[in-house]
């Protein structure tokens, strides 16, 4: 910026740095407003259960210890036994209810895009018939359905029940995802020489990795940390996933806050690792260069 | 290479005709040219020999194979996209090795052909590099190439050059024609801008409203438009088409103009008029044909002039002729100012006359 743009006009730049930093700030507070709360976490869970309820806290542990994290990681001890198998359950329901999203999600969205079928839009907004309610009116109701179909008490009941809450999104995800791929693409291939299902596989599928990515973690994440049904259906200890067996744990005598604060980190680890890893499959424009628009 | 017959071709979507009783010839090894303005049918069509969409009724056939119902795999045509629809995970060589793969040829081979289309497009040193750092041009060349590759029995171009900027289109304009000589392939070439079927085509197709107009050589087709529609729509700028009315007196056939001025007609001109179904007959003539004059002469017409537009080495004058747009062309020599009265000669052997109901050319048998 030239010296005489400062002298000339000094009211438009100052305003526009007010917001700037206005802006900045804003920033600053969401920061700490979402940082803050994992760090507490964090710094609490290496406590000992002593620190942890002092009072003027702690700020910075004097004596910082593993000790929650070795007594649930430890199978040997009955805490680390319900853990661990917590943890399992909730990754396996997480990930199978995951698999079958996109399963069922990729050719649902490619059809609704690429397909003109009878009745194709009322389907459509049909899907998202169940996103216009509340989680909770569905409890009773699926809880009895359940229970009809003999799967409470199941994990069945938990991947079913959060199928029927992910997919809409999954399927009105991915199909932005295909009608952006222009389906030149696709007739180019037929013409290569592929079948329609070839040129959806080898061509289309490539393309749309990034949306199926996208909506694998959206499901991961909505089965991951999903309470009350797994609160609702689910009542032997064996079958628990975290966020009920966390709490159930913990609360029965006294709360032993460093144990449920290392809990809860251990719990956020795989989301957090999942979105590290895959993040860049978000931003990846994999499209460009493909048309010229 | 093969030729390909469209007979009676039909595709309607509901009520609507996108094309309706298309039919025509490409001859093995000939250019055909499909143009018309936007919707009259042209990229239906192309797409209806592809296969990309099913036809409703009438018969494809490519080389000796009626190919109403195959797949596009197994049709053996090859196709450029306006977007070039260049597969943008894929190299470019990956791009034109994809249909050598899927027709499961030996791996030596599809690199042996891949390097031979490649060096024949000039993009050898592009191989390694994906699409979307190409330029619009190279892309070009790559989508050609991909067609090329396979040496397949007709080449389907879907508007390629439209894209392309002016002084790329230019080039690569001359560089379809040359890949079509030299490899003497069988070319159906979709396009809006008559320029390029003039320019490039053997023949030419115009359709409007999903119905085929004319086809014939570009030549013919600008020579001899069988009906308003195609004598408007070839030749730059248009040609002028004015609305008048045919009068006799003494035994001489003139247009008249409800501006009040006669133009006589010759015995040949006379004897079409006598063909129309009514009074209605449009006159057409190009730019070219007609000669301004600054005064009264013979039987010029008077006419008002609305814009003077110079290009360097010609310029064109459009002028109001009985409520009708016409253009002239001029030299640059000659100076004249808007809204200036002018006369206009026709050259009788050149003018164009139409059925003013029908909209056909008239014919003087």
């Amino acid at each position: 910026m030239s010296s005489t743009g400062d002298i000339t006009t000094p009211r438009p730049r100052k305003q526009i740095d007010g917001w700037r930093w206005t802006g900045r700030i804003f920033l600053v507070i969401m920061l700490l407003y979402t940082a803050l709360p994992m760090a507490w976490m964090i710094l609490t869970s290496i406590k000992s259960g002593f620190a942890a309820m002092q009072f003027p806290p702690q700020w910075w542990p004097t004596e910082p210890t593993m000790a929650s994290y070795q007594k649930l990681l430890d199978p040997q001890n009955s805490v680390g036994q319900d853990f661990l198998r917590f943890f399992w359950n909730s990754l396996f329901v997480s990930f199978v209810t995951t698999i079958l999203a996109v399963v069922v999600a990729v050719p649902a969205a490619y059809a609704f895009s690429r397909f003109n079928f009878p009745g194709r839009k009322f389907l459509f907004f049909s899907v998202l018939l169940r996103n216009m309610f509340p989680a909770v009116i569905f409890l009773v109701p699926l809880f009895i359905l359940m229970r009809w179909l003999g799967l409470v008490n199941t994990h069945g009941s938990l991947i079913l029940t959060y199928l029927t809450f992910g997919l809409p999104l999954a399927i009105w995800l991915l199909k932005g995802f295909y009608d952006n791929i222009p389906i030149q693409l696709e007739q180019a291939a037929r013409i290569d020489g592929a079948t329609r299902f070839q040129a959806f596989l080898l061509i289309v599928t490539p393309l749309s990795v990034p949306g199926i990515i996208a909506t694998a973690i959206y499901s991961f994440i909505g089965a991951w940390n999903e309470y009350i049904y797994a609160a609702t259906f689910l009542t032997k200890n064996e079958q628990l996933t975290l966020p009920v067996g966390i709490q159930r744990f913990f609360s029965e005598n006294t709360t032993d806050f460093p144990g449920l604060m290392a809990a809860s980190f251990i719990m956020s680890v795989p989301v957090v690792v999942l979105f590290l890893l895959l993040q860049k499959y978000f931003v990846r424009a994999l499209t460009e260069g493909a048309v010229k628009h | 290479m093969a030729q390909v017959v469209l007979k009676d071709l039909v595709k309607t979507y509901g009520s609507v005709y996108a094309a309706k009783d298309v039919s025509l010839t490409v001859n093995d090894g000939e250019f055909v040219a499909l143009v018309g303005p936007s919707g009259c049918g042209k990229t239906t069509t192309l797409n209806l020999v592809a296969g990309l969409i099913p036809i409703t009724s009438g018969d494809i056939i490519i080389g000796d194979r009626v190919v109403n119902d195959l797949d596009p795999k197994d049709r053996d045509i090859a196709m450029v996209f306006q977007n070039y629809a260049l597969y943008p995970q894929k190299t470019v060589f990956q791009n034109l090795a994809f249909p050598l793969q899927m027709r499961k040829l030996p791996k030596d081979e599809i690199d042996r052909k891949v390097r031979e289309a490649a060096k024949v497009l000039d993009i050898t040193h592009l191989l390694e590099r994906k699409p979307r750092e190409l330029s619009g041009g190279q892309q070009q060349r790559v989508a050609l190439g991909r067609a090329l590759v396979r040496d397949p029995a007709v080449f389907l171009m879907d508007e390629p050059l439209s894209n392309l900027d002016a002084k790329l289109r230019v080039q690569m304009r001359s560089e379809i024609k040359r890949f079509h000589q030299d490899l003497n392939a069988t070319i159906i070439y979709v396009t809006h801008d008559q320029l390029e079927a003039v320019t490039m085509a053997d023949k030419m197709a115009v359709m409007n409203g999903g119905l085929l107009q004319q086809y014939d050589t570009p030549a013919q087709v600008f020579a001899n438009p069988v009906n308003m529609f195609v004598a408007s729509f070839v030749g730059s700028p248009a040609m002028s088409l004015v609305p008048l009315e045919v009068s006799s007196t003494n035994g001489i056939t003139s247009l008249t103009s409800a501006e009040g001025w006669h133009l006589p007609l010759s015995a040949e001109n006379a004897r079409k008029v006598a063909n129309a179904r009514s009074k209605k007959v449009v006159l057409g003539a190009r730019h070219s044909t007609i000669r301004l004059h600054k005064e009264k002469l013979g039987d010029a017409v008077p006419a008002k002039v609305y814009t003077v537009e110079p290009t360097g080495d010609i310029t064109f004058v459009q002028a109001f002729l009985s409520g009708a747009i016409v253009n002239i062309s001029l030299p640059p020599s000659v100076i004249v100012e808007p809204d200036e009265m002018v006369w206009l000669e026709f050259d009788q052997d050149r003018i164009h006359l139409f059925d003013g109901e029908t909209e056909m050319a008239l014919r003087a048998e």
